[in-house]
């Protein structure tokens, strides 16, 4: 095994651990809804918020990177250079990432000063993290980046999906770059704000998951690399083409010209037609493999990755992007319900593929299946859509009764949080939420026996 | 507009967007299986999605600009699944 591989299991398990400080964190969030005063002066509902939003960004981040260090070597047949480097740096991130949670939980708020900025939070959504610490997520970034480059380079092979994958690294490192300043004028913080959210996520990111998903289809499905360059170029073009405008869809109510609304309207109402392309993509590989492959719970993942994209970010998306529905739709929970589904499907379902996948080869498995990842796949899956379909419903009354009847107001507000129906899909939410998390246990075990279980009852593969 | 016409109108944008996908995944899968009958139950999703478009267009409250960009967005919709198809098969040799 070549150390870049080592190297991507331990990113996979770090993230595994954050995917689990996330659910903890979601639940405690949920329980903030149902039970009104939960944790109150001692963990209140903006913490436990901020840890879920920020494990969320961060485990997704740490299989994407993990990801790449897998099929690098596989992909330039050689070993990453740096590989050291970017192992220190693992240990860098982590230590971070566990100061900066003691620091959000027990210390969680300070002064309206330059220390809080530099050692408590930033205070901007999803970039909580303290100066210090973003500065350190920037070095493990520029390493990361070299280690792709330069391993590129001195394999001297630029494969299509290695330049997809180094083009999208530049914006992917520079975006980060406007977590930084802390500007004073709202609308113009969130105009600049809105560039890293949304570019990371549904540009770069959607990128970087389509040149994973690539390399996963050659391994998993033995997939022709011309024929995954060929669609990674065609979903990558429309992709970008829609996203990158489809921007705009977050310029609503901010403060930034009215032509926003048009733009942003525009161009994310067109996001769902590469997604249907993707569906059939999907139903094309499945149909032509009659579902016969080594690796069950990878196919099963890739598969609820290409449908959960669709549904959670084409019809979740598409039923609030016009401006019309926008103007009532914005930060309530029917947005909390598209972002759960987006995210779960878009990245989510690819990076537990991947995981999968990686497993497999680690320890030398002929074929993966079994019970307890079909319980995960169910139980994650139920609970993901059971959430967003309760979350919906409270977004639709919250939207309602607090923005089109009250009119937005602060009482309105509070009368909209104690709505019936607002209440009743919270609960439901939050009940959904406990079997996404029992799902999560039985993910975990079933990854942690991954080895011990399949060796004694499956073939092992001899190297030949 | 009524209060609620957003309401009414974000689900019938959503189901705008479920149906194209039914009829995606339907449509592939009788390509796939050369079976008459899955096409047809796909031709049925894009069927019920032109009657979403209708609606939207009679009874939303969007503009003139919004419902041609709905209409638009349909007839994509028909042409692509076919035209994923054809281009997956032929990628596929």
């Amino acid at each position: 095994m070549y150390k870049s591989e080592e190297l991507a299991l331990k990113y996979f398990a770090a993230a595994m651990v954050l995917f689990g400080l996330m659910v903890v964190f979601g639940l405690l969030s949920a329980t903030h809804y149902v039970q009104r005063g939960f944790l109150l002066n001692k963990l209140d509902f903006s913490i436990a918020k901020i840890v879920h939003i920020d494990t969320m960004i961060l485990w997704l981040l740490l299989g994407f990177i993990g990801a790449i260090y897998w099929f690098l070597p596989g992909e330039l047949n050689r070993e990453t250079v740096g590989i050291k480097l970017a192992a220190i740096m693992f240990y860098v991130l982590c230590t971070a990432i566990v100061i900066v949670a003691l620091v959000f939980i027990f210390v969680q708020y300070g002064g309206a000063n330059q220390f809080s900025l530099w050692f408590i939070n930033q205070g901007r959504k999803y970039v909580e993290a303290p100066r210090w610490a973003a500065i350190g997520i920037v070095l493990v970034l520029a390493v990361f980046c070299y280690n792709v480059i330069a391993t590129t380079i001195k394999a001297k092979k630029v494969t299509g999906i290695m330049g997809v994958l180094i083009v999208d690294l530049v914006p992917l490192f520079a975006l980060y770059f406007i977590a930084f300043p802390a500007i004073t004028n709202m609308s113009v913080d969130l105009y600049w704000w809105w560039w890293l959210v949304h570019l990371w996520v549904e540009g770069t990111w959607e990128i970087l998951i389509g040149c994973i998903m690539a390399f996963s289809l050659m391994q998993l499905l033995g997939t022709e690399r011309r024929i995954v360059e060929m669609w990674l170029y065609i979903e990558v073009a429309l992709v970008l083409g829609t996203g990158i405008l489809g921007l705009g869809h977050h310029y609503f109510w901010i403060g930034t010209p009215s032509y926003w609304l048009a733009i942003g309207g525009l161009f994310s109402a067109l996001e769902p037609l590469p997604l249907l392309g993707m569906v059939v993509h999907a139903v094309y590989d499945a149909g032509t493999l009659r579902m016969k492959t080594t690796n069950k719970p990878a196919f099963y993942w890739i598969m609820a990755e290409a449908f959960g994209n669709f549904l959670g970010g084409g019809v979740f998306g598409f039923m609030m992007t016009l401006p019309q529905i926008n103007l009532f739709s914005h930060g309530t929970q029917w947005t909390v319900s598209h972002g759960h589904f987006a995210f779960w499907g878009a990245y989510a379902c690819g990076i537990l593929s991947v995981i999968y996948l990686a497993l497999q080869k680690a320890h030398q498995v002929a074929e993966v299946n079994g019970v307890r990842w079909r319980w995960s796949f169910a139980l994650l899956n139920i609970g993901m859509i059971g959430m967003v379909g309760a979350l919906l419903i409270s977004g639709i009354a919250q939207a309602f009764y607090e923005r089109a009847i009250g009119g937005s107001t602060l009482q309105a507000f509070i009368e909209g949080q104690s709505n019936p129906w607002f209440m009743q899909g919270m609960t439901a939410r939050l009940a959904f939420g406990m079997i996404f998390a029992a799902g999560y246990v039985i993910l975990i075990y079933d990854l942690l026996a991954f080895g011990k279980q399949r060796i004694s009852q499956a073939t092992v593969l001899r190297p030949a | 507009m009524r209060s609620f016409d957003f309401i009414d109108t974000a689900l019938l944008l959503g189901l705008f967007v479920l149906l194209a996908g039914c009829y995606g995944l339907f449509y592939t899968i009788g390509e796939l299986r050369q079976r008459r009958h899955w096409i047809n139950i796909g031709y049925v999703c894009f069927f019920f999605q032109a009657v979403i478009t209708l609606l939207i267009v009679m009874c939303a409250p969007l503009g003139i600009g919004w419902q041609l960009l709905i209409i638009a967005s349909c007839i994509a919709c028909f042409k692509i699944p076919p035209m994923a198809f054809s281009y997956l098969k032929l990628i596929h040799g």
